[in-house]
């Protein structure tokens, strides 16, 4: 994918080692992040965020639906992601497919929690309009518009931003329907709920390139790596999820060091963006 | 249903005549060749070119010329209500045609044999005129990739409703079944490079309506000039000029 020649690919492994890669960086650095928010109109949050040369959009869209029966009181959020051939060419056709898929689990790992939705960073529990019968689904969908690397971490970041920017419709629920039907709901286009996101996780990838490892790898340092760990902390410091890419494997006690700097640069990561997506919506106010 | 009121407005405000609000951007994809976001109103495309560079399928490689593909894409959420389309449906392969044979028309292919070059459009907000939309974005990514071309392509609809022509049509009026005039042109030159009509219209009708359709284009065009001399300012500071 990347072309390099041995002496560059020399030079990245070598700065990687001596702590001064190749854009200036030391190894937990991150590239600079832009955050915009309320940039797709028809969604009812959506943001677009760039690490450097990495730009993705997040858009989240709600919908009336019906809760699982295994859940009844709880609604339902997916988690797509689509890879833009605007982003590569080799995402024409079906090529970005297998890369979008793989972002998409990737994501729903880390975000999601398990199939019960137990553990999850995003609270399902208050999508639930009346149990067992309305509740809200949220389709999150992500789009690469630009990629340079770290994709996982700022479509994570876009996520976050998007469910902090969405407004989701006040619904009013008429009352005196015998249990069994189905409840008339309205819902209502001037009153909208803010997405409560103070528990959503970021997700921070380390990549491993030699005997040491890095946050926010460009394209070219991640041709160089071993294998990356993306681990989702949220704000209290607990790990959310976590997903092992590249072929050649980890010492155990290696993943636990890499857990606990993902912790450590997790919360800068966390504050960093917090007050970018405070800065965007400011931002967008003055604008309106 | 009533798309020009009394007063001569239409549904979002505008005149008949009037064009939405245009807004470009150089430069949107780092790692592109050239690219570019193009706005009409709440329609909002992104263009980027890969190329001119090695042809990857050697079968398809041009002795004379260089190779042109084209592919188009709409997000999941570019439209209101959400879904979730199969890549390379019919319509979208039909625009990425279209799209390919406008920008064939002006790139001067025969200075570049045996390469290629990629367009890729992506659809971020659909409202109507998405295939004007990507036209213009394709044109300005280009230009931003400096690739030769002859002349700036530049497209924009135009409709006819309530017996009245109707520039630059929105999702609203682009469904409301009446005709719609696609036409794209290359300004200097004053050649029409692509033109598309659904339904009917009588003979004089059609050509106030692509008359009204090839003003907008003009426009478009001095939009887009505009944007161009403004970018090329902004390199010529930045290299201390």
């Amino acid at each position: 994918m990347v072309g390099l020649s041995v002496g560059e690919k020399h030079f990245i492994q070598g700065g990687i080692a001596q702590d001064l890669r190749t854009d200036g960086r030391k190894r937990l650095t991150y590239r600079p992040i832009f955050v915009e928010t309320g940039v797709i109109a028809q969604a009812n949050g959506s943001a677009r965020v760039k690490f450097g040369g990495t730009e993705v959009i997040a858009s989240v869209k709600a919908e009336l639906g019906r809760p699982s029966s295994s859940a009844p009181d709880k609604g339902k959020v997916s988690i797509f992601v689509d890879c833009s051939p605007t982003a590569a060419p080799q995402f024409e056709g079906r090529g970005g497919e297998e890369l979008s898929m793989e972002l998409s689990a990737a994501l729903r790992q880390c975000l999601l929690g398990g199939k019960s939705g137990a553990g999850a960073g995003i609270n399902l529990s208050s999508l639930s309009i009346v149990d067992g019968k309305v509740c809200w689904d949220l389709y999150i969908d992500g789009l690469v518009i630009s990629m340079d690397g770290n994709v996982l971490d700022a479509l994570g970041a876009a996520i976050k931003a998007a469910l902090s920017n969405t407004g989701i419709p006040k619904v009013n629920i008429a009352s005196a329907s015998t249990p069994d039907e189905q409840p008339e709901v309205d819902v209502s286009d001037e009153e909208f709920l803010q997405f409560d996101t103070t528990a959503l996780p970021v997700i921070v990838t380390l990549t491993k390139v030699g005997r040491h490892y890095i946050v926010d790898a460009t394209s070219e340092e991640e041709s160089q790596m071993s294998s990356a760990v993306s681990i989702s902390v949220n704000r209290q410091g607990l790990i959310c999820g976590l997903t092992k890419r590249g072929g050649a494997g980890l010492d155990p006690s290696v993943i636990l060091d890499m857990i606990s700097v993902a912790k450590h640069v997790s919360e800068q990561l966390m504050n960093k963006l917090d007050s970018e997506i405070a800065a965007a919506e400011a931002a967008m106010e003055e604008d309106s | 249903m009533e798309f020009v009121s009394p007063e001569g407005l239409r549904l979002d405000g505008r005149r008949p005549m009037e064009m939405r609000q245009l807004r470009a951007e150089l430069g949107a994809v780092s790692r592109a060749d050239g690219s570019a976001i193009f706005e009409m109103g709440n329609t909002k495309v992104i263009a980027a070119v890969y190329g001119p560079r090695e042809v990857q399928h050697r079968g398809q490689q041009l002795n004379d010329k260089a190779l042109i593909r084209c592919e188009y894409t709409m997000a999941n959420f570019s439209t209101g209500d959400r879904m979730r389309r199969p890549k390379g449906d019919r319509r979208s392969t039909e625009i990425s045609l279209v799209i390919r044979q406008t920008m064939e028309a002006c790139i001067m292919t025969h200075l570049m044999p045996h390469s290629q070059i990629d367009i890729f459009v992506q659809v971020l907000q659909a409202d109507g005129g998405t295939r004007s939309a990507c036209i213009n974005a394709a044109t300005l990514a280009l230009a931003d990739a400096g690739i030769p071309m002859c002349d700036l392509v530049t497209s924009c609809s135009a409709g006819y409703l309530n017996t009245t022509p109707l520039l630059d049509l929105n999702y609203v009026e682009d469904s409301a079944g009446g005709p719609d005039v696609t036409v794209g042109i290359l300004p200097k030159l004053d050649k029409v490079t692509l033109l598309q009509m659904d339904a009917k219209l009588p003979m004089d009708i059609f050509e106030n309506v692509m008359q009204l359709a090839t003003e907008g284009c003009k426009a478009v065009a001095n939009y887009i000039r505009e944007v161009l001399m403004e970018n090329t300012k902004q390199l010529e500071n930045r290299r201390g000029v």
